[in-house]
C-alpha cells in the first residue's frame, strides 16, 4: 500500500482521515463498540440514533431476517430495529469518552425528536457533549408515529422546519439522511437546504418484506405471530442508493456535500458511491456481515487503486462519473455492437444457448457434437445477457460493428406458423406525430 | 469396542445445505453432459436443476421414477468415470487442458435427495391399477429389483425368486457395510416393495430348466438376472484349504450374520488378497477394519493397470494396506491339517499390452518367494456357475456361459425370456444392472402387449 495516497477529505468543514463512516445502526451502539471500530481504521461514526427518554424504547424480538441468494448469505438484511433503547445520559457519556481518547475520529450524533422542541433539545445536547456533527435521522422506517421516521421524509415541510430549529440551536454541522422511499429525493434534500442543512446522506433502508413463513404464512421477520414492512439495507439496495446519490449530485440547486450509503462492503462499492457524488460513505450491513475488518481492505484497495491512477486526493474523486450519466434519449444510437465468442476457452456449458434463445436474440446455434454455441453475428441484440452468465471470464466480449453493419431484423413469424394464421391483426391508426 | 461397532457404519451423506450449496454450484447445462453419461438415465442434470430452484419434492421425483435404486447408485456409483466426468464445472477446455476438476458431486446429492425422501416420508409412487399379466424375475439384486419395479409401477404382477434368505443380490451379499449399509439397503427395498412386487426368497430357480418351467406355470414373461456367484479360483483341487476363501464366500459371510466369526478368524492375524478390483479392496479394507494385523495385496500388474477406483485405491492404502504390485501367487501353502500357511509367489515385469489394454505380467524366473499368511482371500473374478446352463437349457449362451441378449431389449434366445445384469455382460456396476432392468422391462411391457392381440 502507498504511504504517498492520503485518502483524507473535508467534509462540511470537518477532516476526516478517511471516506469510511459507520452508519448510525446497531453498529454504532455504544462507546465500546465504536471504539473498536476507530482501531480498525473507520474514521468516523455517526452514532445510534439518540432518544430523549421522553417515550421507553422497547426493541421487537427477533429484529431482524435475511436473504440468502444461492451459496451467498445476507445478500440483504430486513430490520424492524428502533432508535437507540439507552438512557441519553449513557450515550453522551459515550460521546465524552470516545472525543477524549479519539479526538482525530470525527463523531457525529443522529437525532430524531417528535416535536420541534425535541429535535433542538437533542441536537444541543449532542453539541454540548463533544458531538462534531449532527445527523438528522428523517427516515428511521420503523417509527410510525405522524410527523416522525420516515413519515417526516415524506411530509417535505416537515424536514425544513426541523432542519430549521436544529439549525438555530447549534453551531456544528447538520446533515439531513434522507428516506429512499420516495420517487425524487431531490425535492426533500431541497427542502432540508431551505432549512439551513449542509450536507445530506442517503440512502436510509428500503421498505421491504424478505420474506414470507410458508407455515403460517407471516412474513418475515416473525415477530410472535406479527411482522411489519421495514427497512431493507445490504447489496441489494446498492443500485438505489447510488440512483438517489447521482440523482442528488446532478441537482445543480442543491449543491451540498453527499454522504453515500447503501449496500457497500469493499473499496470498489465505495469508490462507485464517490464517483458519483458522494464525500464520504456510510456502512452498516457489510459489518453486521463481516465485521469492522473490512476497512482495513476498503483503505487500501482504495489507496492502491488511487496510486496506481496517479490520483492524489479522494476529493479529486468526488462526482467523477456524474457528468457520464445521460438520459437514454441521448445515447449514439448509430453505433452498434455485437459480442463475441473466444470458443477455445469454452468449457461446453451451454447456458449462453439458454439464455440467447429464450430470453434474447436466437442469435446462437447449438453445436450438440461439440458441445460449443455457434454466433449467427447479424442476429445478436448485444444484450449481453450470455456474457453474464458465462463462467469463463474474457471469453464473451462485447464488439462495436463497423457503421455499415445492419443488424438483422428481430424474429419475425415462422412462415410455417402464418400460414396458419387466417386473421390479420387489429391495427388502429396511429396518432398524429 | 469391537471392530464391528465401526464396520457397519457407512459415512454419512451431506445435509440439505450441503448439497443446495453444490446445486448451486451447478452451471445448469444446456443438454446436460452428465445426464448423458448415467448409464441408467438418471437424469442428475434435471434433478440438480429441481434442486437448485427448491423444488426439493420434484428432484427426488425425478431419481425415483429413473432409477428405482437412485440411493444405491448414489452411494455406490463410481461417479468420477461417470456423471461427474462429464461435468462442465470441472472447467476444463481446449484453452484450458487441466481444467479446476471440481465437478458438481453428484452422487452425494443424489443420496442426500434418497435419504431425504425417507426421512421426510416422500412418496414417489401411487399404487398403480392391478393388470393381469404376471412376470416372474430370477434375482432379487439391482437389475431384478430394477426391472420388478418398473413393471410394478404400470400395474403387472411382479414376483422375485431369490436362492439367499433375504433379497438385495450384491447389494446385500457382496459390499461391506462401511461402503453400503443394511439399513440403507432396507430402506431402498421398502420402496420398491411399496410398488407391489412380491418377493419369494429362499427360492433358487436352479433345477433342470428351473427358469423355463416358470413360463408353463403361469407367468406371462421371464427376467433372468442371477447374477454371478461363483468365483474364479487359482487352484480348483485346493477348494477345501481351511483359511482360503473366495471373494463371494468371505464377503457374504461378512453379511449374513457371521461378522463375528469372521472378525476371530482375522483379527490379529495376516491376510492376504489376490486381485486389484474393487472387489479386492473391499476384501481388504474389511480385513484392515476387522483388526488384522496385516494385510497384503497381492496383484500381479502394476498400480496402473488395477482396475479398482481411485477413491477405493486410496482408502485402502490410507487403511494400512501392503501394496504388492508385480506379484503373482502360483501355488499355496498348507499344514497336515490343511489349513493355510501361506503363498508361494513369483516376481513378475509388465510385458507387451494384452486384450484389455494393460500391459500383461510375464513371471521373472527364479523369483518364488514365500508369503507367511493365516487367510487368504482370492478375489479374482466372479463368474456363471457351472451348472447354471441346465436351468436354462434352451437360452443361448457364450464360452462364458453368459447369456446372449439383445442389448437394446434384453430378449434371449427364447420368446419370454429375457435376461440382464452380471449374467449377460460379466461383473459391471449397480448402474449398469439397473438399466439392464429397465430395458426389459419395457420391453417384457410390449410383449406382454403384443400377446395380448
Amino acid at each position: 500500500m502507498s504511504d504517498k495516497i492520503d485518502l483524507s477529505i473535508d467534509f462540511c468543514g470537518k477532516k476526516f482521515k478517511n471516506p469510511f463512516l459507520l452508519s448510525s445502526s446497531p453498529v454504532s451502539n455504544s462507546a465500546e463498540m465504536v471504539a473498536q471500530s476507530f482501531e480498525a481504521g473507520w474514521a468516523g461514526v455517526v452514532f445510534k440514533t439518540l432518544n430523549s427518554d421522553r417515550i421507553p424504547i422497547i426493541h421487537p424480538s427477533p429484529r431482524m431476517h435475511c436473504i440468502n441468494y444461492g451459496n451467498k448469505r445476507e445478500i440483504a438484511v430486513q430490520n424492524v430495529e428502533m432508535i437507540s433503547d439507552r438512557p441519553l445520559k449513557h450515550n453522551l457519556m459515550d460521546f465524552l469518552y470516545l472525543k477524549k481518547k479519539y479526538p482525530d475520529n470525527i463523531l457525529i450524533a443522529s437525532i430524531m425528536g417528535f416535536s420541534v422542541e425535541e429535535w433542538s433539545y437533542l441536537a444541543k445536547a449532542a453539541e454540548d457533549n463533544g458531538a462534531d456533527m449532527l445527523e438528522l435521522n428523517f427516515s428511521c422506517p420503523h417509527i410510525s408515529v405522524e410527523g416522525a421516521g420516515y413519515k417526516v421524509g415524506q411530509a417535505f415541510h416537515l424536514i425544513e422546519q426541523f432542519t430549521a430549529a436544529v439549525k438555530k440551536s447549534v453551531t456544528i454541522p447538520v446533515i439531513a439522511k434522507m428516506t429512499p422511499n420516495i420517487t425524487d429525493m431531490n425535492e426533500p434534500a431541497l427542502f432540508a437546504k431551505n432549512g439551513g442543512a449542509d450536507a445530506i446522506s442517503a440512502i436510509n433502508t428500503v421498505r421491504g418484506i424478505s420474506g414470507v413463513g410458508l407455515d403460517d404464512w407471516v412474513p418475515k421477520p416473525n415477530v410472535f405471530g406479527k411482522s411489519a414492512i421495514s427497512g431493507t439495507s445490504g447489496p441489494a439496495v446498492k443500485p438505489i442508493g447510488l440512483n438517489f446519490i447521482a440523482t442528488m449530485a446532478q441537482c445543480q440547486e442543491l449543491g451540498l456535500p453527499l454522504s453515500g450509503i447503501g449496500g457497500i462492503e469493499t473499496w470498489i462499492d465505495a469508490l462507485e458511491f464517490i464517483v458519483l457524488g458522494s464525500s464520504t460513505i456510510q456502512v452498516t450491513t457489510g459489518i453486521m456481515h463481516y465485521g469492522y475488518g473490512i476497512v482495513e481492505d476498503m483503505i487500501e484497495g482504495l489507496s492502491d487503486c488511487m496510486a496506481e491512477r496517479g490520483i492524489k486526493r479522494v476529493s479529486d474523486l468526488v462526482g467523477k462519473a456524474v457528468p457520464n450519466l445521460y438520459e437514454t434519449n441521448q445515447f449514439d444510437f448509430a453505433r452498434q455492437g455485437i459480442t463475441q465468442y473466444d470458443t477455445d476457452l469454452c468449457i461446453g456449458c451451454g447456458q449462453c444457448y439458454t439464455v440467447c434463445n429464450d430470453a434474447a436474440g436466437q442469435a446462437l446455434e447449438w453445436d450438440s457434437a461439440n458441445r460449443l454455441p455457434r454466433l449467427n453475428e447479424d442476429k445478436c441484440l448485444s444484450c449481453m445477457l450470455c456474457q453474464f452468465i458465462c463462467p469463463v471470464p474474457g471469453l464473451i466480449t462485447y464488439k462495436e460493428m463497423p457503421a455499415e453493419w445492419q443488424r438483422q431484423e428481430t424474429a419475425v413469424m415462422d412462415k410455417n406458423l402464418e400460414k396458419d394464421l387466417n386473421y390479420q391483426p387489429f391495427i388502429m391508426d396511429a396518432p398524429a406525430a | 469396542m469391537s471392530n464391528i461397532d465401526n464396520f457397519k457404519q457407512m459415512k454419512k451423506g451431506i445435509d440439505l445445505a450441503q448439497a443446495m450449496a453444490e446445486a448451486d454450484r451447478c452451471l445448469l447445462c444446456h443438454d446436460a453432459p452428465c445426464s448423458q453419461n448415467c448409464p441408467a438415465d438418471t437424469e442428475p442434470g434435471v434433478f440438480i436443476r429441481k434442486l437448485r430452484f427448491k423444488n426439493i419434492t420434484g428432484a427426488i421425483r425425478t431419481i425415483k421414477q429413473n432409477n428405482i435404486l437412485g440411493g444405491a447408485c448414489g452411494v455406490l456409483c463410481p461417479t468420477a468415470r461417470l456423471c461427474e466426468k462429464a461435468c462442465s464445472a470441472r472447467f476444463k477446455s481446449s484453452a484450458r487442458p487441466e481444467g479446476a476438476d471440481r465437478p458438481i458431486q453428484i452422487g452425494k446429492i443424489q443420496r442426500f435427495l434418497i435419504e431425504h425422501s425417507w426421512e421426510r416420508d416422500f412418496k414417489v409412487f401411487e399404487k398403480a391399477e392391478p393388470r393381469s399379466e404376471k412376470v416372474a424375475i430370477v434375482g432379487s439384486g439391482p437389475a431384478g429389483l430394477s426391472c420388478a419395479a418398473e413393471l410394478a409401477k404400470d400395474g403387472y404382477q411382479a414376483t422375485i425368486f431369490e436362492a439367499h434368505p433375504e433379497p438385495g443380490g450384491v447389494l446385500r451379499y457382496g459390499v461391506v457395510s462401511f461402503r453400503f449399509d443394511l439399513n440403507f439397503l432396507e430402506k431402498e427395498l421398502a420402496d420398491v416393495k411399496a410398488l407391489g412386487v412380491q418377493f419369494k426368497c429362499n427360492t433358487p430357480i436352479n433345477g433342470p430348466e428351473g427358469a423355463e418351467k416358470l413360463l408353463e406355470e403361469g407367468y406371462n414373461a421371464v427376467f433372468l438376472a442371477p447374477g454371478l456367484w461363483d468365483a474364479f479360483s487359482l487352484k480348483s483341487e485346493n477348494k477345501n484349504i481351511d483359511g482360503l476363501f473366495s471373494s463371494v464366500e468371505y464377503l457374504e459371510a461378512l453379511r449374513n450374520g457371521r461378522l463375528l466369526e469372521m472378525e476371530n478368524k482375522v483379527c490379529g492375524k495376516t491376510v492376504a488378497v489376490i486381485g486389484g478390483g474393487s472387489v479386492a479392496m473391499d476384501c481388504i479394507e474389511s480385513a484392515a477394519e476387522l483388526g488384522a494385523q496385516d494385510v497384503y495385496l497381492i496383484y500381479r500388474r502394476s498400480y496402473l493397470q488395477m482396475p479398482a477406483e481411485t477413491e477405493e485405491l486410496n482408502s485402502a492404502m490410507q487403511a494400512g494396506v501392503h501394496f504388492m504390485l508385480l506379484n503373482q501367487p502360483v501355488d499355496y501353502i498348507t499344514d497336515d491339517a490343511d489349513r493355510i500357511k501361506g503363498l508361494q509367489i513369483m516376481r513378475t515385469r509388465l510385458g507387451e499390452a494384452d486384450d484389455s489394454g494393460r500391459r500383461k505380467p510375464e513371471i521373472i524366473p527364479d523369483s518364488q518367494w514365500t508369503l507367511d499368511a493365516d487367510v487368504v482371500i482370492e478375489a479374482i473374478g466372479n463368474k456363471a456357475p457351472d451348472d447354471s446352463t441346465q436351468w436354462w437349457p434352451h437360452v443361448k449362451v457364450d464360452a462364458k456361459k453368459l447369456i446372449k441378449a439383445d442389448p437394446l431389449t434384453g430378449l434371449t434366445s427364447v420368446q419370454g425370456i429375457f435376461a440382464g445384469g452380471d449374467i449377460i455382460r460379466g461383473p459391471a456396476l449397480v448402474v449398469n444392472a439397473v438399466q439392464d432392468g429397465k430395458i426389459a422391462a419395457k420391453a417384457i411391457k410390449a410383449y406382454l402387449g403384443k400377446q395380448e392381440e
